[in-house]
């Protein structure tokens, strides 16, 4: 098992496209880190500088202390599963699992224990015989990992495995991939588009965008104190609501831009007070939109309700503020909410969990803080 | 029965019917016509009539014709060293091209692919300036490299190309790798673009070396492709005509007269028809048997 450091990685295409700029993170031993990011974010190639498939352009990469820029990918004593499984088409599922030992001469009576324990362990005893082809798609993952696991490599990488699977097996295959860590208590990196991927299996996100990494977090610091305005609006489900407006000074300070003004948490006073005066961007979690009495007046964003979303335990509720049709808010509210589409809707934030970011920059406002707490009145609604 | 509806519903037989006509006329008539002409002993030279002979001439053919089994001979002999060197040389070029990317990759490609759209008949007489001994190219860069000394030394001497009965198959073969190799390769490229980049990669975190890449993933993985391109070429080797009727005829001798060219010769030299027709039938089976046993092969192969 092991530690893998990379430092200051960079990758430059022929043709000077940058696709990922000065890395650094350090993954420690049996950590789960998931490298998380929309699309063309670099995520991939970070993954594939680590197992050799890709050349470092430059930086550091030490896997157990030992630096592996230039040892190709066999001598790196990691494993990979790939997106599309990659499995060998020609080999049995048994072969598939055992090609890796048998490329490195282990005796047969080894490589049967290893692949049997292995097919044990993904229940997937039954289609050793098989080809990948008599296989489905959750099988074919299966094989792969376990191509993986017989291999005791010091590292996992894992580059999208999930994507290819139904939403109700990649759910399934999610706790499996989670309980094999455990149970193997080794060192995993994870590649994934899906933050909800990422916030259920990962000690540790890595949140990419554009070839840089945003912030590095557990799932939890990343939800409540996103470093940047993309990472706020990146994790979480439903998404995070942005509003733009103003800091006003005063006691207590106030936020407020066209059709709204809050006055905002007293905790946040002091990292607000220096960008008083200037441009905003305003974050509410949907969790964090309340419903707010019809007849109170202030600290409210009046909407109306575009679309409900009733899930049982909860409802989404879809609004657009009163002012201009185009910008949407939800909030995730008590099923017993008693709203109907196109009411008229007063929604009050929850002051403590609201966060702010620069309006050019993006850059997180408050610096990192305890927990989020929640108001009384939440609790009694 | 309204015409209408009768219109309707047998309309689509009209369609095919062209084609169905067409293969009649030019596949099936001429099958069983030649099947028919090989029970006759139809021969313009004779002076009489065709008559019904039974399987006199396929009887002829099996028990008492040397010159047959002679050019059965000899096309299982130039089948199998074009075959080897084909499929070999092709699918190593399909390979190096799939792996390497360079500038002017695909000019070069289609460079090398022009050899397979050359006349045979002037592919035929190139390689026969080439192959003289005495003026030709390849005797004068052998002497000119030194190697004939070599040669004279090992008491081989001067190599006579298509006009030594030892050496005209190996000649005629080197003709047809030259001109059919491109074809293997070309089949090939296309089987290697279809192939998904992920195995190799996997192969290689997988701890596998290049040569082990090739030969374990690779090679099995293009397999069921190089079977499809080794069929065609196989059928086309055991029919080869252009080439040999061109360069040699046949000759020096019989030596480079493989079952196509002596039944072509029965036909429109001897012009024994009847007995033609015959070889043509054995001929006709011959490919048919080597091409379903490589066939049911490459299936089993598969599964």
């Amino acid at each position: 098992m092991a530690r893998v450091e990379l430092k200051n990685i960079e990758k430059v295409y022929e043709g000077g496209v940058k696709a990922v700029h000065g890395a650094n993170v350090t993954i420690e031993d049996q950590e789960f880190v998931v490298f998380v990011g929309p699309s063309g974010c670099g995520k991939s190639t970070t993954l594939r500088m680590v197992a050799g498939l890709e050349d470092i352009s430059s930086g550091d990469l030490y896997i157990d202390g030992e630096r592996v820029n230039d040892l190709p990918p066999k001598d790196r004593n990691i494993a990979m599963v790939f997106q599309n499984y990659a499995l060998y088409p020609h080999m049995t599922v048994y072969e598939n699992m055992a090609f890796g030992l048998r490329i490195r001469k282990l005796p047969d009576a080894e490589i049967d224990s290893r692949v049997r324990a292995a097919a044990k362990i993904l229940s997937i005893e039954m289609l050793l015989d098989r080809k990948p082809k008599a296989l489905s798609g959750g099988q074919r993952q299966r094989v792969a990992v376990g191509r993986a696991i017989v291999r005791n490599p010091k590292v996992f990488l894992f580059d999208e495995p999930l994507s290819n699977l139904d939403a109700k097996l990649r759910v399934q295959m999610r706790t499996e991939i989670a309980k094999l860590h455990h149970r193997l208590k080794a060192t995993m990196i994870y590649v994934t588009h899906d933050q909800v991927e990422a916030m259920t299996m990962g000690d540790k996100i890595v949140v990419m965008k554009d070839g840089l990494i945003h912030q590095i977090g557990s799932p939890l610091l990343l939800y409540d104190h996103p470093a940047n305005k993309f990472v706020a609006g990146f994790i979480g489900s439903p998404p995070m609501n942005f509003l733009e407006g103003v800091i006003d000074a005063g006691t207590p300070l106030r936020v407020s831009g066209e059709g709204f003004s809050f006055a905002a948490a007293p905790e946040h006073r002091e990292a607000l007070l220096p960008h008083v005066g200037k441009k905003i961007s305003i974050g509410i979690r949907p969790e964090h939109m309340l419903i707010a009495p019809r007849d109170q007046q202030d600290n409210v964003i009046n909407a109306h309700i575009t679309v409900i979303e009733e899930l049982g335990a909860e409802a989404h509720i879809y609004m657009s503020r009163a002012i201009d049709d185009t910008e949407n808010l939800i909030a995730r509210v008590d099923q017993r909410h008693g709203y109907k589409m196109d009411d008229a809707v007063k929604i009050t934030p929850e002051a403590s969990a609201v966060r702010y970011f620069d309006g050019e920059t993006g850059k997180a406002l408050l610096g990192v803080i305890g927990p989020i707490r929640m108001s009384s009145r939440r609790q009694a609604e | 029965m309204r015409t209408g509806s009768w219109n309707d519903r047998n309309a689509y037989w009209l369609f095919p019917s062209a084609a169905v006509f067409v293969i009649l006329l030019m596949m099936v008539f001429p099958l069983i016509y030649t099947i028919y002409n090989s029970f006759t002993d139809w021969s313009l030279t004779s002076g009489y009539g065709a008559s019904w002979i039974g399987f006199r001439n396929y009887i002829e053919i099996f028990t008492n014709d040397e010159r047959f089994w002679g050019s059965v001979w000899r096309t299982f002999y130039f089948t199998v060293l074009a075959m080897i060197f084909e499929v070999v040389l092709g699918v190593l070029i399909a390979v190096l091209f799939d792996a390497k990317d360079f500038r002017g990759k695909r000019v070069v490609r289609s460079i090398f692919l022009m050899a397979m759209m050359a006349t045979p008949v002037a592919i035929a007489m190139v390689w026969m300036l080439i192959f003289e001994p005495t003026a030709g190219i390849l005797n004068y860069m052998i002497r000119a490299t030194g190697m004939q000394s070599i040669l004279d030394a090992v008491g081989i001497g001067k190599i006579l190309w298509i006009t030594d009965g030892a050496t005209v198959i190996p000649s005629l073969v080197l003709v047809d790798i030259w001109e059919w190799t491109p074809l293997i390769s070309l089949i090939v490229i296309a089987g290697l673009a279809t192939l998904s980049r992920e195995p190799y990669e996997s192969a290689m975190v997988d701890g596998a070396n290049s040569f082990q890449i090739f030969f374990r993933i690779t090679l099995p993985m293009i397999a069921p492709t190089i079977g499809v391109a080794a069929l065609l070429r196989l059928v086309d080797c055991l029919k080869t005509f252009d080439i040999i009727y061109t360069m040699t005829m046949g000759g020096p001798g019989y030596s480079s007269e493989t079952l196509n060219i002596y039944t072509y010769q029965t036909s429109f030299q001897y012009f024994n028809f009847g007995y033609a027709s015959a070889l043509l039938v054995v001929f006709f089976a011959l490919v048919l048997g080597v091409s379903l046993i490589v066939t049911y092969l490459r299936r089993g192969l598969e599964n």
